[in-house]
């Protein structure tokens, strides 16, 4: 538990303001205030906080909206608050170009506040002020996307829902299309029973072969019947598949962008350890060059050596020979 | 649902400062403030085992630095301080003061500032016209460093005022003494305010613990008198559900002078005895290994790595008690699960690279791309998970080294022996005079809880034989000149009894049980504790449950909301307590403090803190006690 002495030290400082006055030294408050107002303000710390309220403000927006965004999924139509698909895509647009320019505003003061010359500490600081607004300006920026995100998964689910109503809805239709063409059928495959029977040579062979070809048997048309649904069938696979894959895509782009997270975050350490690389190589040439010349002066400094004790010796056989 | 522990309570007051003194907002998306957090190095001590880097950058500091350092001015950003209200401090803050170097300013005192000087600062602040500038002015009392959820030192920066050697020492002044009480008193009364209660205390009758006991009662009733400003009015308990009021129970080191000595083979206080270790962080040497360096190449520097051991470090508390083999099984254990999930992530690597020439592989997708979402978010934690293995590896291993090297499991046994008065099966002249078992410090601990335990002293020439032997080994006697008058000062009261213990070596099995781990323990005893109980843990014990017992009958009685205080020592509560403080005035170490946690565990529902003046490991109590004995 901590105690608020806040107002003992106003007390303390309302003593010693009588006690000074008491002694006699003066201080002239307002003059210095003014003075101290006069102070240059650097730019770096209204720019910044200008940013943060930029980002407050797209922050507040989108959750006002949200409510509308995410809520527009029931089909019953007389929702008044319902926003439609262009208003989403506008408050999509407008919050992408924000976001864009507040990162593009943090990119531009961190330039500045390198160029600035300042001491370590205040580089520091600044350093760290901007990274706390590039987390907050992310945080913001993860609302963004999951609102999105809900709301493509609203829309595929509404796709594939749709999808299957008119499915239904045709093959209601064709079902009902089939059954009295086979009312028919079945009438007109009496008469042609009834005729078939009656004729009884080749020639009736040919006429009924025609005829099958028009009217379709009881046989085909069963067939034709489980074809269609086969094909019918298949579709139906063939499109789920084909909603899945949408998923599947979208979920594959989300981890893309984890993977370009963490490739972003190793590109500066494989540049810093390209840069050593190519030091090192550079040091190794040198070192290889040092090398050779070292070898090359012991080689000649051992010539050298040779030849002067060859020189020493011959003189002394000559002065040897000279004085005998 | 049991009351917040200390450390959390610290840790909520020092969010709570750092927020302006305001209580933090918990929503999930909050502009950020910028402050900068400047300290002196008792507030750094305070912070450092609570809060790391990571959690003072979200809470918006942008810098931290020390009060004495060269700071440059940052205009447009307010500064918090968190400092003690020494004269040399007040006098920097007053010259921060002039030199207008932030733009406001939260000044808090770790403990209660004085009135005049009080009156200094805000002369420097009319000076420097400045007084709107200092927005906010706090008494934080946070005086205490709270290592553990239930541990806690006073002190780490000038622990020599207040350690063993300073108020057993024989030329003491009173004045001196004086300081040094009044410190470990005030720094106690910013514990029980921090954590809110007002204890009941006892200690024993005559010595340093008493002496404090006697101050902290005055020090707390005059506080609770005082309703205008009493820090323990009822809003502060509001949080708290205990309506029990804890028991503080104060002992003094010179009580049990064996236990620090101790050689020890749980794996915090293996961490402490062996390597370099405070504040929760221990630092290892890395070195290149045991041969050397050919000539002519420069030779390699070792370099020092720090690691911190913290609360967020799941496996250091899980195994900061374990006998130290199962703490090397555990290692293991866990690096076979990180290498498990690693093949797992690769795996599905693989079956990725596959896909592109299937064409059926359509179907495949569903599965693997949701196993691979799940293993890319799950692998920040993987990644921590391998750091905290390769962390624990390494302090294992040099703890290992250690024990090899000295033969450390040999003394732990032996002592072990000794406390419990079982038969010994060597002779301690013969482990002194082996020269490859331990350093001559572990040969001189051992000798001094050999004389300190024996419940008749050795003869003169069982003394001699012993010296000459210590000499030979290289140890230096004084210490054990201390321990004489020590030993002959507390001869009236009854020796302390360390309690029945055992220790059952498994050194039959220890080569087929540990072949599989990587940690080759061959020659290292796999030793089993038994549990028994130090008399610390035996004196709380005692005065928690109320039992009798003529050690602790003695002891004194005092309750600061009592009207008017009693020399007598009987207590007025009955009922046994549920939630206890121990504090060793002298100095203490880990040992005591596992002692004490494995017998709150046995207890169910039982709470028990742990504090200490100071935390000295066994090397620095002979260092004391050699320059005690030097007198």
């Amino acid at each position: 538990m901590t105690m608020d002495i806040t107002l003992l030290f106003k007390a303390s400082v309302k003593t010693v303001k009588t006690r000074n006055k008491a002694i006699g030294i003066g201080f002239d408050s307002g003059k210095d205030e003014i003075l101290k107002r006069g102070r240059p303000k650097s730019g770096f710390c209204p720019k910044a906080r200008e940013v943060v309220a930029n980002i407050t403000k797209l922050k507040d927006f989108l959750l006002q909206h949200r409510k509308d965004y995410v809520s527009g999924g029931s089909l019953i139509s007389s929702e008044v608050s319902r926003m439609t698909d262009s208003e989403r895509d506008q408050i999509d647009q407008d919050a992408q170009i924000f976001m864009r320019t507040c990162s593009e505003a943090i990119r531009t003061l961190r330039h500045e506040a390198e160029k600035q010359v300042g001491s370590a500490q205040t580089k520091d600081h600044r350093g760290a002020v901007l990274d706390l607004i590039e987390a907050y300006l992310r945080g913001v920026c993860k609302l963004y996307s999951e609102q999105r995100a809900i709301r493509v998964k609203r829309v595929v689910d509404k796709k594939r829902l749709s999808r299957l109503l008119p499915e239904h809805h045709k093959r209601e239709v064709r079902a009902a299309v089939v059954e009295p063409a086979a009312e028919e059928q079945s009438v007109t495959e009496e008469t042609s029973e009834r005729s078939v029977s009656e004729a009884a040579d080749p020639t009736g062979n040919l006429w009924e072969e025609g005829r099958e070809e028009d009217e379709l048997s009881p046989e085909e048309m069963q067939m034709f019947e489980q074809e269609n649904q086969r094909l019918v069938g298949e579709m139906n696979s063939l499109v789920d598949e084909v909603k899945q894959i949408e998923g599947k895509v979208v979920e594959i782009s989300r981890l893309q962008e984890i993977f370009a997270e963490k490739v972003l975050h190793q590109e500066t350490e494989i540049d810093n350890i390209h840069q050593m690389v190519v030091g090192a190589t550079e040091n190794v040439k040198e070192g290889n060059e040092d090398i050779r010349e070292a070898i090359k002066n012991n080689a000649g400094f051992r010539v050298w050596i040779l030849f002067f004790l060859v020189m020493c010796s011959f003189s002394l056989l000559f002065l040897d020979w000279y004085d005998s | 649902m049991a009351a917040a522990s200390a450390r959390e309570k610290q840790t909520a007051a020092l969010k709570r400062m750092l927020n302006f003194n305001a209580p933090p907002l918990n929503t999930s998306l909050s502009e950020p403030v910028w402050k900068v957090l400047i300290y002196d190095r008792f507030g750094q001590d305070i912070i450092s085992p609570l809060l790391s880097v990571k959690e003072l950058r979200d809470m918006g500091i942008t810098l931290h630095l020390l009060l004495h350092s060269d700071r440059d001015p940052i205009p447009d950003v307010p500064a918090v301080y968190f400092v003690m209200p020494t004269e040399e401090n007040i006098d920097r803050i007053c010259q921060d003061l002039r030199n207008q170097l932030y733009e406001a300013y939260y000044l808090n005192f770790i403990s209660a500032i004085s009135r005049s000087k009080l009156e200094d600062i805000a002369s420097a602040a009319l000076a420097a016209t400045a007084v709107t500038q200092v927005n906010k002015v706090y008494d934080q009392y946070l005086n205490f460093i709270t290592l553990e959820d239930d541990m806690f030192i006073l002190c780490h920066q000038n622990k020599e005022l207040i350690s063993y050697h300073a108020i057993n020492r024989t030329d003491i002044q009173d004045t001196d003494m004086e300081a040094i009480m009044d410190t470990i008193v005030d720094s106690l009364f910013c514990f029980f305010v921090t954590l809110g209660a007002v204890p009941i205390i006892r200690c024993p009758r005559g010595n340093a613990a008493e002496v404090v006991a006697v101050k902290l009662d005055k020090k707390l009733r005059e506080n609770l008198r005082d309703a205008r400003n009493s820090l323990f009015t009822a809003d502060n308990t509001a949080g708290q559900f205990s309506f029990q009021r804890p028991l503080f129970v104060l002992v003094d080191r010179n009580l049990d002078m064996a236990t620090p000595l101790h050689h020890t083979w749980t794996y915090q206080a293996l961490v402490h005895d062996v390597l370099d270790f405070h504040l929760n962080r221990v630092a290892l040497e890395e070195g290149p290994g045991p041969d050397p360096s050919p000539s002519g190449a420069r030779p390699k520097r070792k370099n020092r790595k720090t690691y911190d051991l913290t609360a967020a470090d799941r496996f250091w508390q899980k195994h900061k008690g374990s006998p130290f083999p199962e703490v090397a099984e555990a290692v293991q254990e866990e690096l076979d699960t990180y290498r498990a999930q690693e093949d797992e992530v690769k795996r599905l690597k693989c079956i990725m690279g596959l896909e592109g020439e299937d064409d059926g592989a359509i179907s495949m997708l569903s599965d693997n791309t949701a196993k691979l979402t799940s293993a890319m978010s799950s692998l920040p934690e993987l990644l921590e998970k391998k750091r905290l293995i390769d962390l624990h590896t390494n302090v294992a291993t040099a703890v290992l080294d250690h024990i090899k090297s000295r033969k450390l499991d040999v003394y732990f046994e032996y002592e072990e022996k000794l406390m419990s008065k079982s038969t010994l099966d060597k002779s301690l002249l013969d482990i002194i005079s082996d020269p490859d078992a331990g350093t001559p410090e572990d040969k001189m601990r051992l000798f001094l809880i050999f004389f300190i335990t024996a419940l008749q002293p050795p003869t003169e020439s069982d003394l001699e034989q012993y010296s000459k032997a210590l000499t030979d080994a290289g140890c230096d006697l004084s210490p054990l000149n201390y321990v004489k008058q020590w030993k002959a000062f507390t001869k009236m009261a009854t020796p302390a009894n360390y309690g029945n213990s055992g220790v059952k070596p498994l050194g039959l099995f220890s080569r087929v049980m540990n072949s599989g781990s990587q940690f080759v323990m061959e020659g290292v005893k796999n030793l089993v504790l038994k549990q028994h109980n130090l008399p610390v843990t035996r004196i709380l014990d005692n005065l928690m449950e109320m039992k009798s017992h003529p050690e602790t009958d003695d002891y004194r009685y005092f309750d600061p909301k009592m009207l008017r205080g009693s020399e007598s020592s009987i207590p007025r509560n009955k009922n046994p307590f549920q939630e206890a403080i121990v504090f060793v005035v002298g100095g203490g170490n880990y040992v005591e403090y596992q002692n004490l946690v494995d017998y709150s565990k046995s207890k169910q529902g039982k709470k028990v803190v742990y504090g200490c003046s100071e935390l000295f490991n066994a090397s620095q109590f002979i260092k004391q006690l050699s320059q005690l004995g030097q007198k």
